[in-house]
């Protein structure tokens, strides 16, 4: 028959099982406990329109295991946005499984104006890897005050890896102020190679050449 | 000449790495995280694959478990090189299909001769 | 008064411009780039009325609403659109993706094919046009042609089928001939059999709510739209071309974007003629 035109209405005659279970606020938050993979998908996708189930998405998105759900899920968080969401997901960022970390720090970046209260606390936690996951967050975070946090860092902390996630950030964010605490940080770390390296690279792109007037 | 394939999302470590393997006489290609390392690993060919387990949209253990199940790709060797320094760690790399696993930082005389060894590249 | 030098583009801000560039949209400017990019920076530069790189940059990394960086995408890609563009991607449909669709098609199920965005309806007509002329199966099967924008006055020009020289410059002189027929002022008008081949209807591709209704999709074009939008925008976008495709669906993006700056909810594959994303079959 070759190509055919399916007249003005687009719209499959019956949408799959979901449309026929009630989108309602209960109906949605049983689904998101289905069996289903597909099913859990969409009712996180349309629990959108409950901001209040924020602290029931999360604790969804702490268990979850599923790639798509968890997309869905945190979709939908970073939608909602609030303090709420926040304040549940930065304790995921201890977590053991990899990509549930890194889907939180995804979202927390998105969400700049609730995630600045509670940076400064999150740089000085003991745990190190929890620190660079901090960073991580402020590495795509549109907020004023990143390079201020991250020059305490580098003055600060007194772990390599730590120092050297905030010198690769700061080679973007940072300003000249933050040369001097940069330049003393090979020494602190024994003259390692990949601290010099980075903190070469950043004074380079922090200072640049170009026309200033 | 040795391609060797750089998926670590920050900049840095990715040049760095590249400065020391080019002095070595490799070939270096960089993505930035787990699905553009995939994405290149599919569409080129390399020698070794170097991965970093932090990195949004795709971590280096998925990574590096998706890279095991191509069959085009799934005997190319891979070290992990990552900020976590557990023993635990080492144990999930190496589950994953890491070949080694170091911890960052990574000394440039070590990882110059780990990829000569893990390629096959003669000694200097 | 002193009027101010032309700002200029450092080897270093360079660097930096562009890594951030890459992280952001995955599109890498290599060195010999670098007069393409400088021009286009410097442009910007002076139009937000900053006197140097420096400045620009913290504006164009900080800034909440990330209009800036939109306008540079604008800039530094291509907007246009014109039949036959990224050509192999069609070849790829007829040659590799429509043999892999067809034995999960059930007897007399049709082929389903989304444009969006379709702009001026340029890419949906040589989908249109291809299929007729270099896939021999397509008589033996029904396809479905739809294709969707957010512009309702560019949907306009998409059903109307009216082309200037610069949009059919890529097709080649037979199908010109074949497909259309030129008017009294020079323009080229698409035959009425490929007009009423193809429904256009108008969506936002960011409207969860709206994007409901399309579904069981086995392939979308979506090209050159995504690099446009910000994190966020791109993620729901996805959600919704997720929600659209049937499992084990296809889904093209423009050359110079990629789907590891979106999301991992598709599988890679690698076909002969070109990368295309896949919607897990489970
Ligand atoms: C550069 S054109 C791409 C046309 C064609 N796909 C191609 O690659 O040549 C971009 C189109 O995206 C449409 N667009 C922008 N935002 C959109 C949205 N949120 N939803 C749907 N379409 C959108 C614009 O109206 C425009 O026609």
């Amino acid at each position: 028959m070759s190509l055919i035109k399916k007249s003005q209405d687009i719209s499959p005659p019956v949408l799959e099982e979901n449309r026929r279970t009630p989108r309602d606020r209960a109906g949605l938050l049983s689904q998101l406990e289905n069996d289903a993979p597909d099913i859990r998908r969409w009712a996180a996708l349309d629990l959108v329109e409950f901001p209040d189930t924020a602290e029931v998405l999360c604790a969804q998105l702490a268990q979850e295991t599923q790639t798509p759900v968890r997309e869905a899920l945190l979709t939908t968080l970073i939608k909602i946005g609030n303090p709420i969401v926040v304040n549940r997901l930065i304790p995921l960022l201890r977590s053991e499984d990899a990509a549930l970390r890194n889907l939180v720090i995804e979202a927390l970046q998105q969400l700049p104006e609730a995630v600045a209260p509670h940076m400064k606390e999150m740089l000085r936690d003991p745990d190190a890897d929890y620190r660079i996951f901090s960073i991580n967050v402020l590495d795509n975070l549109k907020h004023p005050q990143a390079p201020a946090w991250l020059q305490e860092v580098v003055e600060k902390d007194d772990n390599i890896n730590v120092c050297a996630a905030a010198v690769e950030v700061l080679a973007e964010v940072g300003s000249a102020e933050v040369i001097p605490a940069l330049s003393t940080l090979p020494e602190r770390f024994d003259n390692d190679p990949f601290m010099e390296f980075c903190v070469q690279t950043a004074i380079r792109r922090i200072q640049g050449n170009g026309n200033r007037i | 000449m040795k391609r060797v394939l750089v998926i670590d999302d920050a900049t840095t470590v990715r040049m760095y790495y590249r400065q020391v393997l080019e002095a070595q006489g490799f070939a270096v290609e960089e993505a930035a995280n787990g699905y553009e390392g995939l994405e290149k690993a599919l569409m080129e060919s390399f020698d070794l694959y170097i991965v970093d387990i932090n990195m949004p949209k795709m971590d280096g253990y998925t990574l590096l478990r998706s890279i095991r199940q191509e069959p085009a790709i799934c005997a190319t060797p891979a070290i992990m090189i990552s900020t976590e320094g557990q023993v635990q760690d080492a144990n999930a790399a190496y589950a994953a299909g890491a070949n080694l696993y170091f911890n960052k930082p990574v000394k440039p005389d070590v990882l110059a001769l780990t990829v000569r060894m893990l390629t096959g590249e003669k000694p200097t | 008064m002193n009027s101010p030098a032309a700002p200029t583009i450092s080897e270093e801000e360079f660097q930096k411009f562009r890594d951030f560039f890459y992280r952001k949209t995955g599109i890498y400017f290599e060195e010999n780039k670098r007069y393409f990019v400088d021009k286009r920076l410097i442009e910007r530069i002076k139009a937000t009325d900053n006197e140097t790189f420096r400045n620009y940059f913290v504006m164009l990394r900080f800034e909440t609403s990330g209009k800036e960086l939109q306008q540079l995408i604008n800039l530094m890609t291509v907007n246009e659109t014109y039949f036959f563009r990224e050509e192999y991607q069609f070849t790829c449909l007829v040659k590799s993706v429509l043999a892999d669709i067809l034995p999960r098609k059930r007897c007399g199920e049709p082929i389903r094919i989304w444009s969006i965005p379709s702009s001026s309806g340029e890419e949906p007509y040589s989908l249109a046009i291809y299929l007729l002329e270099y896939w021999p199966q397509v008589n033996a099967y029904d396809i479905e042609l739809i294709a969707s924008d957010i512009d309702t006055e560019i949907l306009k020009k998409a059903r109307q089928g009216r082309y200037d020289q610069r949009s059919i410059s890529h097709l080649p002189a037979h199908l010109l001939h074949k497909h259309f027929t030129t008017t009294a002022n020079g323009a080229y008008q698409i035959s009425d059999d490929l007009r009423n081949s193809i429904d256009f209807t108008q969506v936002n591709i960011t409207d969860l709510n709206q994007m409901r209704i399309y579904r069981n999709f086995d392939v979308v074009f979506c090209r050159n739209l995504l690099i446009y939008f910000d994190d966020t925008s791109r993620r729901i976008a996805a959600e919704a071309l997720f929600n659209a495709l049937r499992p084990g669906g296809f889904i093209c993006l423009g050359h110079s974007e990629s789907m590891s700056r979106i999301t991992p909810l598709f599988k890679i594959r690698k076909f002969p003629e070109a990368i295309i994303y896949q919607k897990p079959l489970r």
